[in-house]
Formats: structure tokens, sequence, C-alpha cells
């Protein structure tokens, strides 16, 4: 029943998770140009934001005709609303990659500090598994992974911590403190990554369960 | 410059139904235990439970053969008219047996009016079809007043105020059903039953069906059966998804209810895999 429909779901489906691929791949480019400070590579991820923006606005527009066309109900509505909230997501994981990019081009003529880029690496490399974990979490429609994502972003957040106590350190150096500042930054954009990580976990709470539920209060 | 006031109340209302808790607290209209209905020995309909509350819409929805325009037809006892057919269980109107030997189904009708699909309003006058039910149980007081009130209602009036002595075949499908509304009306029901009343209608004129749904549901309790899920959606306030089963030999076909609860529930996150299966269209 509904062969057509139920294709146009499995299309959308795979069109969230190719885009996620992609950002998994922006992540992997933006934590490697940090480590070498390459800023060529850098200015690779500036521009591959462009295929991400584009995919996401293919999906956008293909949610928006399922809904006018089929109108989904039930787990199909569920399923259309969590693709077009995760889609989001990723958009903004790819547009916290370039943010990341453009300061680590804007810092690369300064000294770096070996045990913040350290650390930021590690950041990176988290939310790279973190985003690994939450897209995978969402095909499989697994609520226990899912919720998994929640104790992985935990850890981020402490690496984002210690970044920021590290640059306190290079307050009487003004040359270091300005690329530490930058590196602050830099440690917010994967903080934001983790978060939106948690998103799409508890996006896929909601499709399988049909309730919605913060993993974390973030007001407290 | 002021900013709008909005009634958010009203519009959770109108765009999501109301909550079942609140549909609950509403008082019990209809009251149905372990119904059953056989049509010379063949059960068409069995083991139905359900309530029906004060001042809301209810919607029978399901495939074909499920028996939910049989069972809306217990509501006012129009299954007596069908030679073989048999009720069996309970159906409480305010409490009391709608079944009982001493209840006068004329005044049952007449509490508990019914729409149809295909209108069906008399070859005659439009002020005398609204008049007609009136004019037969000898109910008093002004007639032009109760026609224009009954009218005004069904969201009829404007558009037939200055040719009341005109037929009323004259009138397109959509105004020929909301006549029929009127007419229902203005024997001052306490129900109204609606079995698939904008199946036969163009869009224009299934949406101002389904408004006044919206409006009659102030001073009346609604029951609608419908093919059109969608239309379910959005006027109910409850609604019972009705399925068939079949028997191991092919040769038996009955209704059962699946689910029944509010109308967000079973078009969000149905409990039965049946309703989730067929509000989706993977079945029926």
């Amino acid at each position: 029943m509904r062969v057509e429909f139920q294709g146009e779901l499995d299309a959308l489906e795979a069109g969230f998770q190719e885009t996620g691929e992609i950002v998994l791949r922006s992540i992997r480019g933006v934590v490697d140009a940090l480590r070498t400070q390459d800023v060529e590579l850098c200015d690779e991820v500036i521009a591959f934001d462009d295929e991400i923006d584009d995919r996401y606005h293919a999906l956008e527009k293909q949610i928006e005709l399922v809904l006018a066309r089929q109108t989904p109900v039930a787990s199909d509505l569920r399923l259309v609303l969590a693709l077009l909230h995760s889609g989001l997501h990723v958009e903004r994981m790819g547009d916290q990659c370039v943010t990341i990019a453009k300061l680590t081009k804007l810092s690369s003529h300064l000294d770096t500090k070996q045990t913040v880029i350290e650390s930021l690496v590690d950041m990176g490399e988290r939310c790279e598994q973190m985003t690994k974990v939450s897209l995978d979490a969402f095909s499989a429609r697994d609520v226990g992974k899912a919720r998994g994502l929640h104790g992985l972003d935990e850890l981020v957040d402490r690496a984002n911590r210690q970044v920021f106590g590290e640059v306190l350190g290079y307050v009487h150096d003004p040359e270091a403190l300005e690329w530490g500042m930058r590196q602050i930054t830099v440690a917010r954009c994967f903080e934001r990554i983790g978060d939106n990580a948690v998103d799409i976990g508890e996006q896929t709470a909601f499709l399988v369960t049909g309730e919605f539920a913060e993993f974390t209060d973030a007001s407290h | 410059m002021e900013a709008p006031r909005i009634d958010s109340g009203k519009i959770a209302e109108v765009s999501h139904g109301l909550e079942r808790a609140e549909v609950e607290s509403r008082e019990k209209v209809f009251t149905v235990s372990d119904l059953g209905v056989a049509y010379s020995g063949n059960v068409a309909l069995q083991d139905v439970n359900l309530e029906v509350h004060k001042n809301t819409v209810t919607a029978f929805i399901g495939p074909s053969g499920c028996g939910k325009s049989t069972f809306i037809r217990c509501f006012n006892r129009m299954n007596d008219l069908v030679p073989g057919a048999k009720v069996s269980g309970t159906v409480l109107y305010h409490g009391q047996d709608l079944y009982a030997r001493d209840v006068d189904a004329v005044e049952i009708r007449r509490r508990i009016g019914m729409v149809f699909q295909k209108p069906n309003p008399f070859p005659k006058s439009i002020y005398d079809n609204v008049a007609f039910g009136p004019r037969v149980l000898g109910m008093g007081g002004s007639m032009d007043e109760r026609v224009e009130q009954s009218l005004r209602q069904a969201a009829l009036w404007d558009e037939v105020k200055d040719r009341l002595k005109d037929g009323a075949l004259g009138l397109s499908g959509g105004q020929q059903q909301r006549l029929c509304i009127a007419r229902a009306l203005a024997v001052e029901p306490d129900v109204i039953l609606m079995d698939e009343p904008a199946s036969a209608l163009d869009p224009i004129s299934t949406t101002r069906i389904e408004d006044l749904m919206h409006e009659l549901k102030r001073n009346y309790t609604i029951v609608i059966v419908t093919h059109n899920m969608q239309q379910a959606a959005r006027v109910a306030d409850m609604t019972a998804f009705f399925s068939v089963i079949v028997d191991d030999d092919g040769a038996g076909r009955r209704g059962i209810l699946v689910e029944y609860d509010s109308t967000t529930k079973i078009f969000t996150t149905p409990s039965d895999k049946r309703t989730e299966d067929y509000v989706t269209g993977r079945f029926g």
C-alpha cells in the first residue's frame, strides 16, 4: 500500500543520511586542518559547505512537497518532522565547521599552543564520533544508542571548559591571548556540534516513542 | 500598534480538538456496552464498548464493511427499520436504555437527529422543509422564528432568506445538505448523527459543513461517520477506529472497534498497530 509514498519517505531519509555523511567529512576535514594548521584544507571545508546547504534545502523542499501532497500522519508524520529538524541540525554542524575553518585561518599567523590544539582535536574527534552515533541511532531507530549521546556530550563540554581555563592563563601575553580567544570560539563551535548530535538523538527518541523530551535540561 | 489578542485556548481547541480528559469530564450522552448487531443471524458488529460525551464531535472511521454505519444507526434505533436486524448489548442515552420496551422510538429520533450521505430534502419549499418536523410534532412558538433560527444555525439563512418559498430541490448539493441539517435542528434535538455528510459534496461545501460542525458542537453533541480520514482529523475531538475481522473459513466478516481515543492520539501516536496501518494508509 502507498508504494509511491513509502518510496518518497525512503528517499527523504536517504537524503538526510547522505547530508550527514558529508557533514562527517567536513568535521574530519576541520579537525585535520586544526591539527596541521593547514590553511588550504580550511578553504576546502569552507567551500564544501555550499554542498551541505544545497542538500539541506533540497531535503526541506522535498519535505514540503510530501507534507502538501501526502498529508502524512502518525509514525509517517513523526518521521517527516524528525527529518526536517535533524536535517537542520546537520546543516548547522556544517556551519560550525565553516566557522572553525575561518578561525583557524585567521589565527594561522600566530604561534599555536600544543596543549590547546590537542584538546580541540580531542573535542573534534569526539564530535565526529557523536555525529556518527546520532546518524546510526536515527537509522536504526535505536533510542538507547541515542540516549547514550548525552554521556558523550558531557566529555565534549568538559573539554570545552578545559580550553577556556587554559586560555585564561594567557592573560599577560597579548599575542597568545589573541590566539587563545579565537580557540575559545573554536571550542564553542565543537561544543555546539555535540549539542546538535544530542538534538538528533532527541529526534530519534521522538520518532520512536512519539514523545519529545530533552535528554538534558539546558536551563539548569 | 496594539498587538492582536490571541485566545490560545480557542486556537488549541479548534486546531487540536479537545483533550481526552476534557472530553471525559463532560456529561455522558451515550454509554455503549457489549453492543452487537446481526442481520438475519449474520453478525455485522460485535463487542463494542464506548462513551460519547456532551458537546463533542465523535468520529467513526474504518474500512468499508467495518460496521461504522451500522453502529451509528444504533444511536437512534434506525436498525429497528431493517427486517431481521437484531441489536444485543446496551446503549444508554443519558443513562436510559435506548432499547427498553417503553421507549418511544419517534421521540428518540426527535432528540437524536440524523443527516445522511446524500442530501434528501422533501420536494417542498425551503421553508416547509424546516417547518415540517415541528408541525408534525405540534411544537409551539412562532414557526417563522423557528425556521429562521434553524437556518441561521445551519449557516444557510443568508443564502436563502429571500427565497424561502422556492423549492428546496433548486438548491445546490451543499445547500441542500445544510437544509437537511437545519431540518434536523428545527425539532430541537440533543444529538446530531451524521453518516458521511460531506462525501457527496464538493470541497468548498465540505469545508462549510466542517465549519458548521465546529459551531454546532457548542449546543449539540455530534457523531459522524466518515470515509475521509482527514475530515475526522479536522473536526473530531474523539475518533473511533473500526476494522473487519474475517472468519478462518472466509465466510463471515464482522466489524469490531479497534481503538477509541482522542483524535490527536489516533492521528499522532495510535496505540494499536492496526490503527497505525489504517491512518497511514498501509491497510484498507
